[in-house]
């Protein structure tokens, strides 16, 4: 198994894609963020901050999946804006349909 | 040119398409047969546009038709020429037809025709999957039509507001027409929307940079991405909608905790950055026309970008001043207020760019630039009673009155459709070959101006002296009668203008003068080439030296220094042009087949699907193995098929966004249990999800194996991710069966509702990433996956990465968070 993966869809570019040890230490790491997600909701010292703490992980694992598995870190900045920008949209109207429809209770009715 | 290339183009490229005269004979029939297969499997961008110009057009007619007879019964008090149910399909069939098969595609046909000629292209990204929009608008839009075939027309509003729209208030197919063929469109207007960016994006001639596109480009790219941003929220307002009404689920139910605002809010999140992708372009073809006419480049080009970006942008955060009636508090109206404010300031930019592009200029009088100078006119009025509306004190007494009519009429109207016809006018000889008769022309316009003004100028008082919208008669006492029969006179007058349209149309395709290929002495590329274009739009590259390069080719810059000239630009692909394909009509067939089954009968559902599904297949696999399709790579550096697919997992993160964002609003608001925490089972899905996420490891390894020609792995690794995406199904299959054993059904509660929808539709993902991992792997099985196909496994693999990290953010917010 080779250690380095053309990317074939590059193009001009050249850009190389991760090894294929780096895929699985992602991998684990996917695996072990996922274990302590599971765990910090049994722990009941932890309730207070279990939300920020599930999104972070959350969110951590979400990076990492897009920038190795699908290759932002390596391919041109035009790929991560066409994702990026739709996912910033994305999060700031579900934050705003949440709010607006009382989720949050930030405005109130 | 390959011969076949050469004949085809001059086939495809014959003006005497639209002017032959009727067959007398046989062979004249089997030419007509000819000609109509042609014409049904191009895949011509230029032809594509012809076809959304012609159907637009169509549909305009039968829009406009609507709006006479809403006029009619208006004309005087107490008429009687439509019944109140008749009038309610009227004002909703004309509304929903002006704005998703008139004026869209009307912009969609200027898209098509030049955008590949704007920008030195050959033609878009994947002219099959443009035919296929085309096929999906075509079909869409006799599906929603057929409605009156069947005496159901929709009669909701174009709004389609819940709860009128539930089952319980409209319980005939009325609105199903109306929702099914919308989410037709819908799918129609994203993949023109992806197969467009990519276009702008990675097919420019070398030497045409984003700064040097011509302005209407920049429009067109910032179309496209209001459509594949804005539409997902709809489509999931809509894919709600359908599941209240055929399977009884609590969206839209307030008694089971549902929220009607909800509707509101999905529906203007899309319908407010909708009127941008109606105006836009009409503000693209204005910046166009007014140069070449004024004989002067466009004032402050950059500006008129960068204001045309703004209004994209903040057009997704205004949304709710559509919904300042509908109780929101104080402080969203005023967040919305504000934003309404401002987005009046990059539109106000735009005017005064305008006006000092015509000042000083040599003008010349066409009708394209009366129709230009014409919007700015009109659409500064709809601008400005639009300001108004957005102080909520002034919008509550003018929401639901005519003066509302009035303002969007002025926009949509005196701003889209006179733009539009700016873009017929200017760009007619270049389309056709032929010249439209300029007297008569000026004629047209002025009918259409006075006309428009005679309409809904009036419609401002009526509504300011109280008269309601959507009203289908009034009492004489009311003092509404005089200048609603002003308001019918006029639109009689915008009427007898389209007339006189048509008639110069049609006079000019059979008789007009032969139009040379640069009539206007015009100043971007599409004037370098014949009237009409080659089938390969040009026969070399043309050279970009900077903004208006024609121009600069012709009469220098703003010293008269012309440009030093360029060697011709080297075509690494040679002149490849797309062959002609059936599969897009079968495909599209399919999509309407399963709509219409959605009305009768579930095996015709079926035989929707299965059409559509033979029809995908034979699609994607039509070129597979060709070496000519091999390598897309364009200007970014990346292939456009993944350049493609990036620009589909933002629009999907649109559609999973809205769908995550009602789970989460929805959530505690059950007013019968089961409730998530007494049902979900954590550990289980633990597993599948540590499955899922171990899936998206062994979709890497096979594409490294792809990509260094291991077949063997790469058998292993595609089979691998396949088998693991199946038993991630097999697990929320599981899940599934084991909630409705415990009561939780999509009918019991709103958390069944929102929960089975969510991650039902996170599984139809998983399972079309299934079946197209197990295509590859078929082929793979077959011999017929070579290191040259690795953009496909990697475009594959993107999306499988994508379902991924969907269901990595559902774990967290669904099963993970109290």
């Amino acid at each position: 198994m080779s250690e380095h993966a053309p990317h074939a869809g590059a193009g001009a570019a050249g850009h190389e894609h991760a090894s294929v040890r780096t895929y699985v230490r992602v991998a684990l790491v996917l695996t072990l963020v996922t274990a302590m997600e599971v765990g910090v909701i049994y722990i009941r010292q932890l309730s207070p901050i279990v939300v920020p703490l599930l999104l972070a992980m959350s969110i951590a694992k979400f990076a990492l999946v897009a920038m190795f598995f699908m290759h932002l870190r390596y391919d041109g900045r035009a790929l991560t804006a066409v994702f990026v920008g739709p996912l910033l949209i994305a999060a700031g109207l579900a934050v705003a349909l949440m709010t607006l429809t009382g989720a949050f209770l930030v405005f109130g009715r | 040119m390959t011969p076949e290339h050469g004949a085809r183009a001059v086939a495809e490229a014959d003006p005497a398409t639209f002017q032959s005269s009727p067959p007398t004979s046989l062979a004249g029939l089997a030419s007509l047969a000819t000609t109509a297969s042609s014409w049904i499997a191009t895949v011509d961008h230029k032809r594509i546009g012809i076809l959304y110009g012609v159907t637009a057009f169509a549909f305009f007619l039968i829009g406009g038709l609507e709006a006479l007879i809403i006029r009619l019964q208006l004309a005087g008090p107490h008429r009687a020429v439509v019944s109140a149910e008749r009038f309610n399909e009227l004002f909703t069939m004309h509304g929903t037809t002006m704005v998703f098969l008139a004026i869209m595609p009307f912009s969609s046909a200027f898209f098509n025709y030049l955008v590949p000629l704007l920008i030195g292209a050959r033609d878009v990204a994947f002219p099959r999957l443009n035919a296929l929009s085309y096929w999906i608008f075509l079909f869409g839009g006799l599906f929603l039509n057929a409605s009156f075939l069947v005496g159901a027309a929709p009669d909701g509003g174009w709004f389609g507001y819940t709860s009128l729209t539930l089952r319980q208030f409209s319980p005939g197919l009325n609105i199903d027409f109306w929702m099914l063929s919308l989410q037709i469109l819908g799918a129609s207007s994203i993949m023109a929307g992806v197969n467009f960016i990519v276009t702008i994006l990675n097919m420019r001639a070398p030497g045409m940079t984003l700064m040097r596109m011509p302005v209407f480009v920049w429009m067109t790219l910032t179309v496209q991405f209001l459509i594949v941003l804005a539409f997902p929220p709809i489509t999931v307002g809509l894919i709600f909608l359908t599941f209240d009404r055929f399977f009884g689920t609590h969206f839209y139910d307030v008694l089971a905790g549902g929220d009607l605002h909800l509707w509101q809010h999905l529906f203007w999140i899309f319908g407010h950055p909708e009127v941008y992708i109606l105006i836009l372009p009409a503000f693209g073809i204005v910046s166009e026309v007014l140069p070449t006419f004024a004989r002067k480049p466009l004032f402050g080009a950059p500006v008129v970008i960068y204001s045309g970006i703004l209004i994209g942008f903040f057009g997704f955060g205004v949304w709710s001043h559509h919904m300042f009636a509908a109780g929101m508090g104080p402080v969203a109206d005023a967040a919305f207020a504000i934003a309404t404010m401002l987005i009046a300031i990059p539109t106000g930019v735009k005017i005064f760019n305008w006006l000092a592009t015509l000042w000083g200029g040599q003008l010349r009088g066409t009708v394209a630039l009366h129709y230009a100078i014409g919007l700015i006119a009109l659409f500064t009025i709809g601008g400005l009673s639009g300001v108004m509306h957005a102080s909520p004190p002034v919008d509550l007494q003018q929401t639901d009155t005519y003066f509302v009519v009035a303002h969007f009429h002025y926009v949509l109207i005196g701003g889209s459709l006179f733009g539009l016809l700016a873009g017929a006018f200017y760009w007619w000889p270049k389309i056709t070959g032929r010249l439209l008769d300029e007297r008569w022309g000026r004629l047209q316009f002025w009918l259409m101006f006075v006309g428009f003004n005679l309409t809904f100028f009036p419609q401002h008082y009526l509504g300011a002296i109280g008269m309601p919208r959507r009203i289908y008669t009034y009492g004489p006492a009311t003092g509404w009668a005089f200048w609603n029969l002003v308001s019918t006179i006029g639109a009689f007058g915008i009427g007898l203008s389209i007339l006189v349209f048509a008639i110069l149309a049609v006079r000019s395709l059979i008789s007009g003068p032969i139009a040379p290929a640069d009539p206007w002495d015009g100043r971007t590329l599409e004037w370098r080439t014949s009237s009409p274009p080659p089938v390969h739009n040009f026969d070399v590259i043309p050279p970009v030296y900077g903004r208006d390069t024609f121009w600069r080719e012709k009469h220098g810059d703003s010293r008269g220094r012309r440009p030093p000239p360029l060697p011709p630009v080297a075509d690494p692909h040679g002149i490849h042009l797309p062959a002609p394909s059936f599969w897009p009509i079968v495909a599209a067939a399919g999509v309407v087949i399963g709509g219409i089954g959605a009305l009768t009968h579930l095996w015709v559902v079926f035989a929707g699907v299965a059409i559509l599904l033979i029809g995908a297949w034979a699609f994607a696999l039509e070129h597979h193995g060709n070496p000519a399709h091999a390598d897309q790579t364009g200007l970014l550096g990346v292939d456009h098929r993944k350049l493609a697919m990036w620009v589909f997992i933002g629009s999907e993160c649109l559609l999973f966004g809205t769908l995550i964002a009602t789970y989460l609003a929805y959530k505690g608001r059950s007013v019968i249990g089961p409730h998530p925490h007494e049902i979900l089972n954590i550990p289980l899905t633990t597993i599948s999800t540590f499955d899922l996420l171990m899936s998206s490891l062994l979709m890497v390894l096979a594409l490294a194996a792809v990509q260094r020609g291991d077949r063997v792995q790469a058998r292993l690794w595609l089979l691998g991710t396949a088998i693991f995406g199946a038993i991630f199904l097999g697990f929320q299959a599981w899940e599934f069966t084991e909630f409705v054993h415990e009561g939780l059904t999509l009918q019991q509660n709103l958390f069944g509702s929102t929960f089975f929808v969510l991650t039902g539709f996170h599984g139809g993902h998983v399972t079309l990433g299934v079946a197209l991992l197990l295509t590859l792997w078929i082929l793979d099985l077959r011999g017929k996956l070579s290191v040259a196909d690795a953009p496909k496994v990697e475009i594959v693999g993107l999306y499988w990465h994508f379902v991924d990290v969907v269901w990595i953010v559902i774990f967290t917010v669904v099963y993970l968070i109290p």
